[in-house]
């Protein structure tokens, strides 16, 4: 995980180091926010605060890791936070009110994100819609889908107590008394499997050769479509991972909501060192990206900011890392 | 590559296939287990009512037909909305119709179902809109044939003059009075005792919405009411909007109780639930009151990792909700909710047959708002609250 990507055949060392650099940098506001806001708020340092960022960082990050691929290849994913929801909703209701084990709701919750997933690398690769447009639409469709497979009703998991509640379990473990962040556990492998498919195998290299030169990418016989259509693919299976982490954690899942949650995962990506523009990324640094928006949203409210001034701040944050991966390009001209 | 398109199109239509079976799977199972269900249990309550009070009927005046629409027939809520019509009907021995859509978002069959109701030329129409601008046109055309309409559950604000005779909804300020009173009532002692100041919290979705905020406000105002009564002082801190609209804001330096209001930046359970975590890990913290389903499950979720809700105020913060849901009713079933406030869609319900006979009678009437009712772990299996608590 620690290998970089480097997207262009050419260039590649540079952009390696500039990478490191930039990851590195990020993981050190991610500790400085954390020193501050211990300091600042006496109840932010507490073991339950931390265990509170990690439960609701969860889905934010999967998402991440999945839409690091569209954006990798030049294109986005808007589709993936009503989609979350959309995918909850109907693994959901099949569990609750069709009397499906929650295995099988997991799995339709997952099979559903491949499904818009490939709807979208459809309608972009195939017949060459932007991106923003054809995930954009994708947003709208899975928002309304969702209320009306949920029937317009709050869907609520089984409960860690009930017959099925075991799979909150996979994000939370209970050992006497004490609630242990499992799911970070996860995370992280699923964050270093993801490093290792977008940097050593040929699915993940040839996301990045669409993302840094199509052309080229094309002309040396990659089959284009095929993999530009996968990377919207994985962007919907992980969409629907963390549906199931959001189903885990959270108790009620409510239609027409989920609007906003691709932007926490798109900026945490874009501050963890994804170009803006494709060619160029890597899954570790989406990671600690997130946790630089995950860290803000919680903490901010502890040191008694209202909830303008989070947006206002969160909102600058994300304009200097912008500005950083700009000047970091330039640079070496 | 074609044969990684084929099996491309191949896997799509595998995977389309099984989500079309499972929509299409769902409504037919879902609907003989429900429909049968709220007619039976409107059946058990109507006849013996029907049969013991036949006599009244005559007597209290005719034979009217009445057209009921509610929103939707899927939940709970609107069961309990047609049991309060159906049982006032029996009991007043008039006639109801009920309808209703499969949804609440299949605006355009409701409508339908409104025209067709108007056709029939009832002595009135009980609706509770879908939508509060699909039914304009209907209710003029009702307004011109004579017959009066009087909304429930949900206002029709545009409404042609005159075509709306009353309108039966939950009295949102005097719902979250309702809370602070209840509240109040199981932190008495400890506020009381105070040698500190002590906090308590109100975690409220927007700052926006008509019901969020008259909740919100209610709550403050009838807690600083009844604190004052007590001899304390209030102060409130926080959201803006709440700290500029309540009655009095007080000074937090000096306060006896300080009432903090949270607002997350955006509507959704994990930012209430970490508005929540900030409150509750506040060591002066005694009560918080949720003010609508998510801002109280925020609640909850948040003391997932805290562990500080419970019933003794001695030990515990103590948290009031509202509405209802499997997840609200299981927290306060087991103790970690003090207790909520629920609309009452039953006696929403009654009311409405209510109006309908005195519009019919020449009677004049008004808007009629309903109360919001408490329950908690004691109070939530009676036969006066649990009708009311919709999943």
């Amino acid at each position: 995980m620690n290998k970089n990507t480097s997207g262009a055949v050419t260039q590649q060392k540079s952009i390696i180091s500039k990478l490191g650099g930039q990851k590195f940098i990020v993981l050190l506001v991610v500790i400085v926010l954390f020193a501050f806001f211990s300091i600042v708020s006496s109840d932010f340092r507490k073991y339950s605060t931390v265990l509170s960022i990690l439960d609701y960082s969860y889905y934010i990050v999967l998402m991440s890791i999945g839409v690091t691929f569209p954006l990798i290849t030049g294109g986005v994913d808007l589709s993936i936070g009503t989609g979350l929801i959309c995918y909850s909703l109907a693994g959901g209701y099949l569990v609750v009110h069709g009397g499906w084990p929650v295995a099988a709701g997991m799995a339709v919750s997952i099979l559903f994100g491949m499904l818009i997933g490939t709807m979208n690398g459809v309608l972009i690769a195939i017949m060459k819609l932007p991106p923003f447009l054809a995930t954009l639409c994708g947003s709208m469709i899975t928002r309304g889908l969702g209320s009306i497979l949920a029937k317009g009703y709050g869907i609520s998991w089984p409960n860690a107590a009930a017959e099925g509640g075991w799979f909150r379990g996979i994000f939370k473990m209970k050992a006497g008394g004490t609630n242990i962040p499992i799911g970070f556990l996860w995370i992280i492998i699923l964050v270093i499997l993801m490093s290792i498919v977008l940097n050593h195998t040929k699915i993940g290299r040839y996301i990045i050769s669409i993302g840094s030169n199509k052309e080229a990418a094309s002309l040396s016989g990659i089959n284009v479509t095929f993999y530009h259509i996968m990377a919207y693919v994985i962007s919907g299976f992980f969409a629907g991972l963390a549906s199931i982490a959001y189903s885990a954690i959270f108790s009620t899942v409510q239609p027409g909501t989920g609007a906003g949650f691709e932007l926490e995962a798109i900026g945490g990506a874009i501050i963890g060192g994804v170009s803006a523009t494709g060619g160029a990324g890597s899954i570790g640094g989406s990671l600690i990206g997130v946790f630089v928006i995950c860290l803000l949203k919680t903490g901010l409210p502890y040191i008694g900011l209202q909830a303008n001034w989070q947006q206002i701040i969160t909102g600058l944050v994300l304009i200097t890392a912008v500005l950083v991966d700009n000047f970091k390009k330039r640079k070496p001209k | 590559m074609k044969r990684k398109v084929l099996g491309l199109v191949l896997s799509i239509a595998m995977v389309s296939a099984m989500m079309a079976g499972c929509t299409s799977k769902t409504p037919a199972t879902e609907a003989p287990a429900t429909e049968p269900k709220a007619t039976e249990a409107a059946k058990d309550e109507t006849t013996p009512a029907a049969d013991t009070q036949a006599d009244d009927t005559q007597a209290s005046g005719g034979d009217y037909k009445f057209s009921i629409i509610v929103k939707s027939y899927q939940s709970s809520y609107w069961q309990a909305a047609v049991k309060g019509v159906e049982e006032k009907a029996a009991e007043l021995g008039v006639t109801v119709s009920c309808t209703g859509p499969n949804a609440e978002s299949d605006i355009a069959d409701q409508v339908n179902m409104l025209n067709s109701a108007i056709n029939e030329a009832p002595d009135g129409i009980g609706l509770a809109a879908c939508d509060q601008d699909a039914c304009l046109d209907a209710l003029q055309t009702a307004m011109d044939k004579g017959i009066p309409v009087v909304c429930f559950d949900s206002g029709i604000p545009d409404a042609p003059a005159g075509s709306v005779y009353s309108t039966i909804a939950t009295d949102n300020y005097g719902a979250g009075a309702t809370a602070a009173e209840n509240l109040y009532a199981g932190l008495k002692d400890k506020i009381a005792n105070a040698a500190e100041p002590v906090r308590v919290g109100e975690v409220n979705q927007d700052s926006t919405s008509e019901s969020i905020t008259s909740r919100g406000l209610g709550f403050i105002d009838k807690f600083s009411e009844l604190a004052s009564a007590d001899g304390k002082t209030v102060a409130v801190i926080g959201n803006e909007y709440y700290v500029n609209n309540c009655k009095a804001a007080g000074d937090e330096a000096s306060a006896d109780i300080i009432i903090e209001v949270a607002v997350p930046a955006q509507t959704t359970v994990e930012l209430c639930a970490t508005e929540a975590s900030v409150i509750l890990n506040k060591a002066d913290t005694i009560g918080v009151f949720g003010s609508n389903q998510v801002s109280a499950e925020g609640i909850l979720t948040a003391n997932e990792n805290l562990s500080v809700l419970g019933s003794d105020p001695e030990t515990s913060v103590l948290a009031a909700g509202f509405d209802a849901g499997s997840v609200i009713k299981g927290a306060i079933a087991e103790g970690t909710m003090f207790g909520a406030v629920t609309q009452s869609p039953l006696a929403m319900g009654m009311k409405t047959v209510e109006v309908l006979v005195d519009i019919a009678n020449g009677n004049s009437v008004q808007d009629v708002p309903t109360e919001g009712y408490w329950y908690n772990a004691d109070t939530m299996e009676d036969a006066s609250i649990a009708p009311n608590l919709y999943d």
